[in-house]
């Protein structure tokens, strides 16, 4: 502690060690939220429901979400990224995931909602097994800190089934 | 004369001493830095452990200058993961979320689809040209962690490079000349 | 800087940088907002940085009191090696 330089440095360093700690400590402090969102989607309408011409089945629906995530939001939230995927096995693949819709919410204030909305990214199988074919809905969400860990979870919303017929 | 030539050869000998120590010192500091970069990729198993978020595509989750801690483990890729890939013939990995999944049954290859937060379209676009999916080899690892701003360190050194050799003479100099 | 300060302001780099980051923790989280905690912790760290990098007189309140010249002189140091070129600059002194 004999000069300026020395002094500075030491200082520096001791202050960015205790502020990583800190961080860490506003990250760990996260995992005693318990959030309990909840989440209701109901599929309004299919009005299109075709094979395309490279064989592959494809979907257009309205979808009405309502959702209240207000109880994810911590002192140490950025955002919280929410998106509904559409979720179903067929004889080819274990698992199809496709993402209809998503947001954005950066505050606790705009994290319950509900809206009226046709899917943003298109409903399309890999091959044509759609008709008649069970599907779950699934409200995924996914907490981005200020800093620190991110996690996610999500609610699934079973028993959705699409027509038997083309339209 | 003999005396003076005594001095002159310990002066000497004292000098090669420190020299010798700055060096092992030196070499120190690289090597432990090189240990944990190491370290890291053994505990998290991606080939690059930390990445810097070089574009705005995934804003306002991440922004230019963020630090990203990537785990590459055996588990699946699922939808809504933010995964670091590599497209054939690009250099760049990029970071953006994951928006579908196609899983197969046979082989348990997955086809996936990505896309950047704050891109309006997905990123078929980004892909080789006539790509349409990303496999589970272009994929190093899935995001589980986040530093804000620390990478603007190593953006500003890639982009000015006469600030990186300035730093890097400074803390030369303040090496070889400090005295422990 | 004396021997005294420089312990003190070690001392007190430690205390008030650990204080203000309790404080700025305890403060955000109760508040419930990041960006006060890093506010308040940043304040600590500048007011730190002025009570202990500058060389205040209160640190200077235990000066070392050397030897007058004089009176080293009379008190040689103790020579090891005892040669020819030794000799003659005691001689000299006597």
């Amino acid at each position: 502690m004999h000069s300026f330089g020395y002094r500075a440095n030491a200082l520096l360093t001791l202050a960015v060690t205790i502020l990583a700690i800190m961080c860490a400590v506003a990250s760990f402090s996260d995992t005693f939220n318990s959030p309990s969102p909840t989440a209701e989607i109901k599929v309004v309408n299919i009005h299109r429901f075709q094979k395309l011409s490279n064989g592959n089945d494809e979907v257009a629906m309205v979808l009405n979400i309502s959702a209240d995530l207000q109880s994810l939001f911590t002192w140490n939230t950025k955002q919280v990224f929410a998106f509904v995927a559409a979720e179903y096995e067929t004889h080819k693949h274990v698992l199809n995931q496709l993402s209809l819709w998503d947001t954005i919410i950066q505050s606790k204030e705009k994290a319950k909602f509900s809206v009226s909305i046709s899917n943003k990214y298109r409903f399309t199988d890999q091959g044509s097994n759609l008709r008649g074919k069970e599907f779950n809905l699934t409200l995924h969400w996914h907490v981005m800190p200020k800093t620190g860990k991110m996690f996610a979870d999500k609610i699934v919303l079973s028993g959705y089934r699409l027509p038997e017929q083309y339209r | 004369m003999a005396w003076v030539r005594d001095q002159i050869d310990a002066v000497k000998s004292i000098q090669i001493r420190q020299l010798l120590i700055q060096a092992v010192s030196l070499g120190m500091i690289v090597t432990s830095a090189l240990i944990i970069w190491k370290a890291l990729m053994c505990f998290t198993g991606s080939e690059s452990p930390v990445v810097v978020v070089l574009s705005g595509s995934m804003e306002p989750g991440f922004k230019r200058g963020d630090i990203l801690f990537l785990h590459m483990s055996k588990d699946p890729i699922r939808a809504g993961e933010i995964v670091v890939f590599n497209v054939d013939g690009r250099e760049i990995p990029i970071v953006h979320r994951v928006i579908k999944v196609h899983e197969r049954k046979d082989t348990g290859e997955v086809d996936v689809l990505t896309k950047g937060d704050n891109n309006y379209g997905d990123d078929r676009l980004l892909y080789a040209h006539g790509q349409q999916w990303l496999q589970r080899h272009h994929i190093m690892g899935r995001a589980v962690g986040f530093l804000p701003y620390v990478g603007w360190v190593t953006i500003i050194m890639t982009e000015k490079p006469m600030i990186k050799y300035l730093l890097i003479g400074a803390l030369g100099l303040l090496v070889i000349t400090s005295k422990d | 800087m004396d021997w005294q300060g420089q312990k003190v302001a070690e001392q007190w780099m430690q205390i008030f940088l650990l204080v203000s980051a309790a404080v700025a923790f305890v403060t955000g989280y109760v508040i419930g907002s990041f960006q006060l905690m890093v506010l308040i912790y940043a304040g600590g760290v500048v007011l730190t940085a002025l009570i202990i990098i500058p060389n205040w007189p209160w640190y200077n309140r235990h000066p070392l009191n050397w030897l007058d010249s004089s009176e080293a002189d009379k008190h040689p140091k103790p020579q090891p090696v005892v040669n020819s070129g030794n000799k003659k600059k005691n001689n000299k002194q006597k």
